[in-house]
């Protein structure tokens, strides 16, 4: 499938990024935040692309078999249902659906803003540690050598 | 085929043991060339900058060469091998994007067969690289605290230890409960600015290199004050093979330029510093006549005694925020409790602990090291709240020993952007190995759970651990069962030289680069002895 016709398919796959990462605690869910970059991925590697377009074509038909209006309109118990049955039947595919959802998800300026941290660049700004002290080493530095001498 | 001038001494590759090399010959006046098939890398380049910095981690900067594939990079066969080797193909070598743990081996280690029975002894001891250990530490810059029982006295670290934060005074705790060894580790990574390098900011992910240069990779350590003692370095410049002359010596090199170009760089002496699997592919790929079965291998032991470090990972799971995203990823504390032979725990030879930082944002979602991905679906939020800045991983590093039948050869169809043979790697787990991991997870277990975890996760053999690709070409007083001599000379073809991590007989508990430039720079010195 190419990146074109997976891009088609984005409302099918926002529902199934929805369903992978449902919002919660003030998070969105994922087929706002990582919808983008599963198309960019798609369009930039030809063997994502490929995994990702096959899960899809598994839920897509797996959906059709089980309501007549697809995916999106299942309960979210009966898609997580049959995501897990494609998971099984196509555990690569699966696979990297879910990493690249995750990928996408966690890299995304609003995930990481939720999550307490300052998104962007980690230079030139780095991290900043408070100065502590080290703990008191005493205790294994009277052990003495604990190597052997050779 | 253009013909480079004559030098006195050719370098092939400019990572870690090569720049040492360079650096010391240079320093002594000997003429130098060194052929790298990277380039520099760009401060600039780094994912850093990046907003998206983390993504990169698993595609253009993976430590895989395999996933990277640049065209820098050679691919490896790694089918039969439960661990992928990494490296990195660049000025610098894969210290550009190593955690710079800074362990020494220790006196032991190299004399495993004298005091365990196994293996077989180094033929130079501990107290002929320590003056190379202490200069080799004033070139990379050592973060560090002297006193350790764990080791010989050590010259004054040239920074502070690098900051335990929360995370490490957590761990810290429970090495204490348990009443084990601990020290802050030895990281090539500063603290304060020190040679005109600037000093670490915390930011995090030095595994994908560092922008700033706090942290040490011979590309800004070494390379700069060799370059200005004369030592000349061609990037981009792969070679095909190792050329004789005809008296048996070797005379140089016939490369590939930056353009594709077929070049000979001829040389007095050939240093061969490719890292532990390259080293062993272009010997093998330099059959003639007089060698079939490659360069300086009548011992039909180049490519064989393969040693990674086997990793297992152990990883809490704690009730509060650690602050895991601060600080050099790889490093904090190291634990040498379980380092020495102990044949009561059921094998030989020991392992470290070395504590990390916490995961990334990405990294907590796919399980990171241990690889138990968070669950998707109406769990996944909770899931992954009770994970994100909560862990701690605790690496188990075993000293692996050398089998014949862990190797590395030439694969017979698999080749690099320029035609060559690619290496071929066959590894299996050996029982000793496979005994220590698993008592080195139950100890990881009990000193998490000391320290406070509330569930511990482990993976019992890390896949992409292949980061120390050593002895395959072993170092020995005997032709018949060693490679290179005690000063890294082959003894098949005296004026060629190994000093990567290739030449090690045995491969220790601890990270290796500290310990592969000080027998660089022990090679160096003999070269230049020599010469005199």
């Amino acid at each position: 499938m190419t990146p074109e016709r997976l891009a088609a398919k984005r409302d099918l796959l926002r529902a199934v990024l929805d369903t992978l990462v449902p919002a919660g605690d003030g998070f969105p869910e994922s087929g706002a935040l990582a919808l983008d970059h599963l198309l960019a991925i798609a369009g930039a590697s030809a063997e994502a692309g490929s995994l990702l377009a096959r899960a899809l074509d598994a839920v897509e038909t797996a959906a059709r078999a089980d309501a007549a209006r697809g995916f999106a309109g299942l309960s979210v118990a009966r898609r997580e249902d049959l995501l897990r049955a494609v998971e099984r039947l196509h555990p690569e595919a699966f696979d990297a659906l879910v990493r690249h959802t995750y990928d996408g998800f966690y890299s995304h300026p609003a995930t990481i803003a939720r999550l307490g941290l300052e998104p962007g660049p980690v230079q030139p700004r780095g991290h900043r540690i408070e100065p502590a002290a080290l703990p008191d080493l005493a205790r294994v530095a009277a052990r003495g050598p604990i190597f052997r001498r050779a | 085929m253009a013909t480079d001038d004559r030098s006195d001494v050719l370098v092939i590759g400019a990572g870690a043991s090569g720049a040492a090399v360079a650096w010391r010959l240079a320093g002594a006046g000997i003429g130098v060339v060194c052929l790298e098939q990277g380039d520099w890398v760009n401060p600039s380049a780094y994912p850093h900058w990046r907003a998206d910095w983390e993504l990169h981690r698993h595609t253009d900067w993976s430590a895989e060469p395999n996933v990277r594939r640049l065209t820098q990079d050679y691919p490896v066969n790694d089918q039969a091998s439960p661990i992928s080797p990494l490296m990195y193909n660049a000025v610098g070598g894969s210290t550009i994007h190593w955690s710079a743990h800074f362990p020494r081996f220790r006196p032991s280690d190299f004399r495993v067969k004298s005091l365990d029975g196994v293996a077989d002894d180094w033929p130079i001891d501990y107290a002929t690289l320590e003056p190379y250990f202490d200069l080799n530490d004033r070139m990379m810059g050592v973060a560090g605290i002297t006193g350790d029982p764990a080791y010989p006295p050590k010259s004054p670290r040239q920074t502070a230890p690098i900051p335990l934060d929360t995370l490490g005074l957590t761990i810290a705790r429970g090495f204490e409960r348990l009443g084990w060894h601990w020290w802050p580790s030895d990281s090539a990574i500063l603290t304060r600015d020190y040679d005109g390098r600037r000093a670490c900011v915390n930011c995090g992910p030095c595994d994908l290199g560092c922008p700033i240069g706090a942290k040490a990779s011979t590309d800004i350590t070494y390379w700069p004050k060799a370059l200005a003692a004369g030592a000349r370095l061609v990037t981009r410049a792969r070679v095909r093979e190792i050329t004789l002359g005809p008296d048996g010596l070797a005379d140089g090199a016939i490369y590939y330029d930056g353009d594709g170009r077929e070049r000979a760089q001829k040389a007095r002496a050939v240093v061969l510093a490719a890292n532990g699997i390259g080293t062993p592919r272009l010997l093998l790929n330099s059959r003639s006549a007089r060698f079939p079965d490659g360069l300086a291998n009548r011992s039909g032991l180049v490519g064989r005694n393969l040693m990674f470090h086997p990793y297992a990972m152990a990883r809490g799971v704690f009730d509060r925020p650690l602050g895991g995203h601060r600080g050099p990823i790889g490093c904090s504390i190291i634990s040498q409790e379980f380092y020495e032979t102990d044949l009561a725990r059921g094998f030989v030879r020991g392992y470290s602990f070395q504590v990390a930082r916490g995961l990334s944002p990405i990294a907590s979602a796919n399980g990171g090291s241990v690889g138990d991905r968070v669950p998707w679906g109406g769990e996944h939020r909770r899931a992954y709240a009770e994970r994100f800045d909560r862990t701690i991983t605790v690496a188990i590093i075993g000293e692996d020993l050398p089998e014949t039948d862990n190797r590395v050869d030439l694969d017979p169809t698999l080749t690099d952007s320029h035609g060559i043979p690619a290496p071929r790697v066959s590894y299996q787990l050996s029982e000793n190995s496979r005994r220590m991991l698993d008592h080195g997870i139950a100890r990881a277990r009990e000193v998490l759970l000391a320290a406070g975890a509330r569930e511990v996760a482990f993976n019992p053999l890390l896949r992409a651990g292949g980061w120390h690709l050593m002895g395959t070409a072993r170092m020995g007083r005997d032709p018949a069962t060693s490679v290179v001599d005690a000063e890294g000379r082959c003894h098949d073809v005296p004026n060629l030289y190994i000093v990567d991590g290739s030449v090690m007989v045995t491969c220790a508990g601890v990270n290796p680069t500290s310990t592969i430039q000080a027998v660089a720079l022990h090679v160096a010195d003999g070269m230049i002895r020599r010469r005199a």
